[in-house]
């Protein structure tokens, strides 16, 4: 018995020691979680901080990514050259800076000026900029940056379309010449979400696949945060950058951990800033006295695509009658669906009902109609429709099911499917009839420029239609409103015409903000997935 | 004895085969191409032609029986390959395995503490207070699902009294790593903890029963032996031979079911690892998990054996 309870001690003790050095390294002071009020509480009922600061969160900013979507992984920063989020707008900067609008820009790391006739930038970087590492920042990192985005794959598609533009691109010191086959109104704005990204780090990196080099788990940075600290699994830990030429912010730290549930961590008071749209999180991080809720008003499309054709030619057959796509869409009660979110607009293409270019046409919800419809573009009843999609929020599910119920009420069978993967079932394996998807849009030119037949991902389901190409291009040189105007007039014609895409609606966003941060007055948020101006560096942390 | 472990250790490379081999086609049969995930659409409507360039390169249109071999051929060699995203297999699971051993370990260790201390005094106190308490805990650990109890934790704990965090392993923040290392592992080791509890609990308890109602037990008492020392040295010592044996299959168990674990309390172990893989369906790293699960089992049901031997000669000799 002696030498049984022995080993259980010395086991025990063992197992205690291994705790202690387990795990990987901590970073320096703070608080530790369990001192964090709350949610919904006053905190009162909690320890005060082991640092003895009495506040809740010792002067760090606590941000949060969620990896429950899959395109975050858990072991390093995710690139900002396919969606921003609040750490790496702190870790990277661009040549310009963004408003909350993201149509009006200012200098960041260069001053830009465009030649009257709308093809020649010249780009005049700043003097003295550096890298966190100690590197100079120049006009050959910004040269190869632009050269890296059009090879990666997994990026935003607004670079390839505004960089593909580019035909002769030279550097002359700090200065940088670009030249544009006809003009693109949108290239400032283009500019100012594009971060740099350091090309003595990168170069030696497989462009294609840039965005899982090891780079990312110790980068970089131009911002007004570097590295300090990852433990894989867990978070990684921002300090400030010594060589940040421009005011240093007051908070002097940021963690960032990586979560599954972004309402979880607001519950247990471990992110000070969040974003979302899903009913769900909203109304519960509504719930939670310690935030506040910052509606955000963007161009968050909800659609339906169908799978038509793929490049190698290859279609799918029940699709190709666009009476049976109008049908479909004539079978689903959109306005109701709308509700399912806290702010949504119904849409009939792809400009909001509200701007002055919509041309006034409705997709009407009328199932027996549909029905009939069906019937008299001899779609085969007995079939089982299709639908793919890929979100996994309780809200998209609920949504999906209603759709489900809404097919099956015009006597369609129907099967939806919840993809692990949607942009490789969307777009490659393409075992669908219907796509349903989502997509925060830099503009309207981004959600018709998804029409091109030279479209990266869309191509693949719409088989390389250059139906939209001459519009689409008229759209994106057009630089008044007259001419804009006239060119969304033609492409929302085409696309009520074609019904490759249907539009359900927009969703806004919600930013969702600690009551420990104090940020200065007058701070306006932009898209979250998107980088602009939010006078970070006066912000503090109570 | 040699020879009897000799045996044992030989037999599990054929039973490691076996199971792997069954795991791989059982992938295989998902229909699900892996070349879909390794090229980017982006690039397809570029190279249409990339994907079967590809196919033929990895040899995914060989028969399936020869890509096994070739796939095991690595294995042997100690190349766990790379998963479908390019990152080194083996690089991953040294990462993450040490923090589902860890939470194992201790779920095992408190679960075997309470569970057989529960279990030996309910046997001994039959239709007593703890008994009776024991036995309806029994009941709700085993019927309520591990994933539930997890969440009612975090709920409790985390989100209404604030106590311990509700994610990952280790905080950012942390001045002191023992205790941000015990609040971290509190929550998911008390979820598994009640689970296997609720079973050894109940094992203990009956296994000690049946011990105390042996002869010997009654001989021992007849010779005037103290009370206690018929507890601990004759029936514990005995009851415990069962006991450990489920506790050793326990492990397995314990490792697999961290996988639900691990994801409700973001753990960065191998659960969750395994869990986004199926997720992401990268075929090379489920296949590496899963081996790594049954060469845990087979090592477990070897140690069993080999446990059972030392404590029974006539194990050997029946072998």
């Amino acid at each position: 018995m002696k030498k049984l309870l022995s080993l259980m001690l010395a086991l025990s003790m063992m197992l205690a020691l291994a705790a202690c050095g387990g795990g990987g390294g901590n970073g320096g002071g703070g608080t530790p979680p369990a001192s964090n009020p709350p949610a919904g509480s006053t905190g009162d009922q909690t320890p005060p901080p082991a640092d003895g600061g009495g506040n809740g969160s010792g002067g760090v900013l606590r941000l949060a990514l969620s990896t429950n979507d899959g395109s975050t992984k858990d072991d390093r920063v995710p690139t900002p050259w396919l969606n921003h989020n609040m750490a790496t707008n702190l870790m990277w900067r661009c040549l310009l800076l963004a408003d909350s609008s993201l149509t009006k820009t200012s200098p960041d790391l260069a001053e830009v000026t465009i030649s009257d006739d709308g093809l020649t930038y010249t780009i005049t970087m700043k003097d003295g900029l550096k890298w966190s590492d100690g590197e100079p920042l120049t006009a050959d990192d910004v040269l190869w940056s632009i050269d890296a985005v059009m090879a990666a794959t997994n990026k935003n598609s607004i670079y390839s379309a505004a960089f593909g533009k580019i035909t002769e691109k030279s550097a002359d010191g700090n200065v940088i010449t670009l030249v544009l086959d006809s003009p693109y109104a949108s290239m400032m704005d283009i500019l100012a979400q594009f971060s740099i990204l350091p090309k003595h780090s990168l170069e030696s990196a497989d462009p294609a696949t840039i965005d899982t080099a090891d780079f990312w788990k110790d980068p970089v940075t131009s911002g007004y945060y570097m590295m300090d600290e990852m433990s894989v699994g867990n978070y990684f830990t921002l300090k400030l950058n010594p060589n940040y030429e421009g005011t240093a912010p007051k908070i002097e730290k940021v963690t960032v951990s990586f979560v599954t549930d972004f309402l979880t961590a607001a519950q247990a008071g471990s992110a000070d800033f969040l974003y979302g749209n899903a009913s769900d999180l909203v109304s519960g991080m509504e719930s939670l006295s310690n935030y506040q809720s910052i509606p955000v008003d963007v161009l968050f499309y909800k659609y339906f695509q169908f799978n038509m054709k793929g490049v190698d030619g290859n279609e799918n057959e029940a699709m190709q009658n666009v009476e049976v796509r109008k049908a479909l869409i004539k079978a689903i009660d959109r306005i109701t669906l709308a509700g399912f979110y806290p702010t949504a607009n119904v849409l009939n293409s792809g400009v909001p009902n509200s701007h002055e270019a919509y041309n006034g046409f409705e997709y009407e919800y009328n199932p027996e109609q549909a029905k009939a419809d069906l019937v008299a573009a001899g779609y085969d009843m007995d079939r089982t429709l299709r639908i793919c999609y890929y979100n996994n929020d309780q809200t998209s599910i609920d949504l999906i099911n209603m759709v489900v119920y809404y097919l099956e009420q015009a006597g369609l069978k129907v099967e939806a499917t919840l993809s692990n993967d949607g942009t490789t079932d969307l777009f490659t394996t393409r075992n669908y009839d219907m796509g349903f998807k989502g997509k925060s849009s830099f503009s309207m030119e981004e959600w018709y420029s998804e029409y091109m037949s030279t479209d990266a991902l869309f191509a693949n389901i719409f088989g390389g239609d250059t139906a939209f190409d001459d519009a689409i291009a008229k759209l994106a040189s057009s630089t008044n409103d007259a001419d804009k105007n006239a060119a969304l007039a033609e492409l929302q014609a085409l696309e009520q015409e074609k019904v490759y895409k249907v539009p359900m609606f927009t969703v806004g966003n919600y930013v969702f903000v600690s009551n420990n941060v104090n940020m200065p007055a007058g701070v306006e948020f932009c898209n979250p997935l998107y980088t602009c101006d939010i006078d970070f560096a006066n912000w503090t942390v109570a | 004895m040699l020879k009897f472990i000799a045996k044992k250790l030989l037999l599990m490379i054929p039973m490691l085969i076996v199971i792997s081999l069954i795991v791989y086609l059982g992938l295989k049969s998902t229909g699900v191409d892996p070349i879909n995930s390794m090229i980017p659409p982006e690039v397809l409507s570029q190279n249409p032609e990339l994907a079967e360039q590809m196919r033929e390169e990895l040899g995914y249109n060989d028969p399936v029986l020869i890509q096994y071999a070739r796939w095991l051929g690595n294995i042997v060699r100690g190349d766990f390959g790379y998963t479908m995203k390019n990152e080194k297999i083996i690089d991953i699971v040294a990462a993450r395995l040490p923090y589902t051993l860890e939470l194992s370990a201790y779920a095992m260790l408190f679960s075997a503490v309470i569970g057989i201390g529960i279990g030996i005094i309910s046997a001994i106190r039959q239709n007593g207070i703890v008994d009776y308490i024991g036995r309806v805990l029994a009941v709700l650990g085993q019927a309520v699902p591990q994933f539930l109890v997890g969440i009612i934790l975090i709920w409790i704990f985390s989100i209404k009294l604030g106590i311990f965090p509700a994610s990952n392993r280790v905080s950012p923040d942390a001045t002191n790593a023992f205790v941000d290392a015990f609040m971290h592992l509190f929550l998911p080791v008390l979820t598994l903890t009640i689970g296997m509890v609720a079973v050894l609990m109940r094992y203990a308890r009956n296994t000690m029963l049946d011990v105390l109602n042996s002869d010997y037990i009654k001989t021992a008492r007849s010779k005037g032996i103290p009370e206690w020392k018929v507890y601990l040295k004759h029936g514990f010592r005995n009851a415990m031979k069962p006991v450990l044996v489920i506790l050793m299959f326990r492990i397995p168990t314990l490792i697999g079911g961290s996988v639900v674990i691990e994801s409700v309390f973001s753990y960065p172990g191998i659960g969750t690892t395994m869990t986004n893989a199926i997720t992401n369906m990268d075929y090379n790293l489920v296949l590496v998990i899963t081996l790594i699960i049954a060469a845990v089992m087979l090592i477990c049901s070897f140690m069993v054996d080999v446990i059972n031997a030392l404590l029974d000669p006539r194990v050997r000799l029946g072998e």
